[in-house]
């Protein structure tokens, strides 16, 4: 249907803005914690993990897309941080949770997709459908990055 | 109805006549008023007033019609026909002329502020050449169909006996619409293509989601993943340019970095800007230098705008690095 892909956007940044950002995410994170050394790795995993999810989020438009903002705001509230943005909550009450989604074969598997997609649990399936397609092309973007990255350092 | 109200509306009224005329619909039409939806659908009179039966809200044409190219009138079964009518509207004038543009142009547009079931509505494909018909119209084309309207922005066709209260058929729009999502999302996941594509089957689209949510889930696994074999690969958290460029030096064999560019520019970026660059912690001041330089991919030059540096000692200094093979895939 080339008419429906006309109006859903789902372009994503070319791979060097992710690489860059994941690298400057990742000096960020040196730099917030310059005198305590973590050296559990668990530690360091989780912050390159999180690194990596932020950088994302940033690389793809900020708050171009709910994904990222529900990713951002999720990231900045364990940090103690404040962060604001002009979101649009959309409060979806139970009884409009009725009309909106209906089929429940469907509605199941969105259920779960929701639950992994960030800032998923108030979207429309609709919405929620576009949104998980440039999730899905962002993370993909990501891990070429990273996977590249690690290719670059690891010890022949 | 506002199909045709919205239709006579959007010529601005004045035009409407030649419009309809345009159209080369038939003598009935002629005679319906400019607000008879009907006439666009060039029934014969006995199913137009069947039909007329089944719209329940008054034309509001008047009003459908200052919301411009989403109150336009976009039947889906009136693809077909308005699709002969395309290469007439193209040589009508300004007018129709604008009309597509404006209906080509609206069609990019995200239509999802609007009522949800806009998106399915190939407005754009009424002016559209034939070929472009969506897949939707050729499946519920058929001759007896009714039509019903939601909003003002929503026009639906209902296949053959089948339900036409405004919830069925507000459901089914949503369901298209989901249905488009679904496709594109079909596209995105390897794999996905096995899955049936038609949506007749409820198992089908569950095995779609589950792939997507599959999908999902691998890439986000693999991403811990790597973010592991990164934590394990450098010893300390600070991932300093410097430090993962000095190690890249030491193993750039093998054509896994394919960035010449950042090779070049990002030792002396380091050496020379590491004080600058670390004190400016927010991120836009970095932003700066890379950006530019990403965009033109020059950044040599870039370099030497921003920092002065002479960077051709850095060049013969990357010669050494084998740019070739210093290639990380961008």
């Amino acid at each position: 249907m080339a008419f429906a892909e006309n109006h859903i956007n789902t372009d994503v940044p070319e791979k060097d803005v992710f690489a860059l950002h994941f690298l400057q995410t990742l000096s960020n994170l040196s730099t917030q914690n310059p005198f305590s050394s973590p050296d559990k790795k668990s530690d360091r995993v989780k912050k390159i993990k999180k690194a990596a999810y932020v950088s994302m989020a940033r690389a793809a438009g900020c708050t171009d897309r709910l994904w990222s903002r529900a990713l951002l705001q999720r990231a900045a509230k364990r940090n103690n941080k404040i962060v604001r943005f002009p979101r649009r909550r959309k409060r979806v009450t139970w009884l409009r949770r009725r009309s909106n989604r209906r089929d429940p074969v469907e509605e199941a598997a969105a259920e779960r997709l929701r639950n992994l997609v960030p800032g998923g649990g108030e979207m429309k399936t609709s919405k929620l459908m576009e949104e998980t397609a440039h999730y899905i092309k962002c993370l993909s973007m990501q891990v070429k990055v990273m996977q590249c990255l690690v290719d670059g350092l690891s010890p022949k | 109805m506002d199909l045709t109200g919205g239709f006579g509306a959007r010529y601005d009224g004045g035009q409407e006549a030649t419009g309809l005329e345009s159209l080369h619909l038939g003598d009935e039409l002629r005679q319906l008023p400019p607000d008879g939806f009907t006439a666009l659908l060039e029934l014969p009179p006995t199913q137009a007033l069947k039909l007329l039966h089944f719209t329940d809200s008054p034309s509001s044409s008047p009003q459908a019609a200052p919301i411009a190219p989403p109150s336009f009138a976009s039947n889906l079964a009136l693809m077909e026909r308005p699709a002969r009518f395309s290469t007439e509207h193209q040589q009508n004038g300004t007018n129709l002329s604008g009309e597509t543009t404006t209906s080509s142009s609206v069609k990019t547009e995200p239509a999802e502020t609007n009522s949800s079931s806009q998106a399915v509505n190939n407005r754009s494909g009424k002016r559209k050449d034939s070929d472009n018909k969506p897949k939707s119209s050729t499946k519920k084309k058929n001759k007896s169909s009714e039509e019903k309207e939601k909003l003002p922005y929503v026009h639906v066709r209902a296949r053959r006996g089948q339900a036409t209260d405004s919830h069925s058929l507000a459901e089914r729009a949503r369901r298209e619409k989901i249905n488009a999502r679904m496709k594109l999302l079909q596209e995105l996941v390897p794999g996905c293509d096995k899955v049936c594509l038609s949506d007749t089957k409820i198992q089908g689209t569950a095995l779609v989601l589950d792939e997507i949510i599959n999908h999902v889930q691998s890439l986000q696994r693999q991403v811990e993943m790597l973010s592991m074999r990164l934590a394990s690969v450098n010893p300390r958290i600070d991932f300093n340019l410097d430090t993962i460029l000095a190690s890249e030096n030491g193993s750039l064999m093998d054509g896994s970095f394919n960035c010449t560019a950042m090779q070049v520019s990002w030792p002396h970026q380091v050496i020379e800007t590491e004080q600058p660059y670390h004190q400016h912690r927010q991120l836009q001041q970095p932003q700066q230098w890379p950006f530019d330089v990403l965009n033109q991919r020059a950044w040599g030059r870039e370099e030497d705008q921003d920092h002065g540096n002479d960077h051709n000692s850095l060049m013969v200094g990357s010669a050494n690095l084998h740019p070739n093979q210093v290639k990380m895939e961008l």
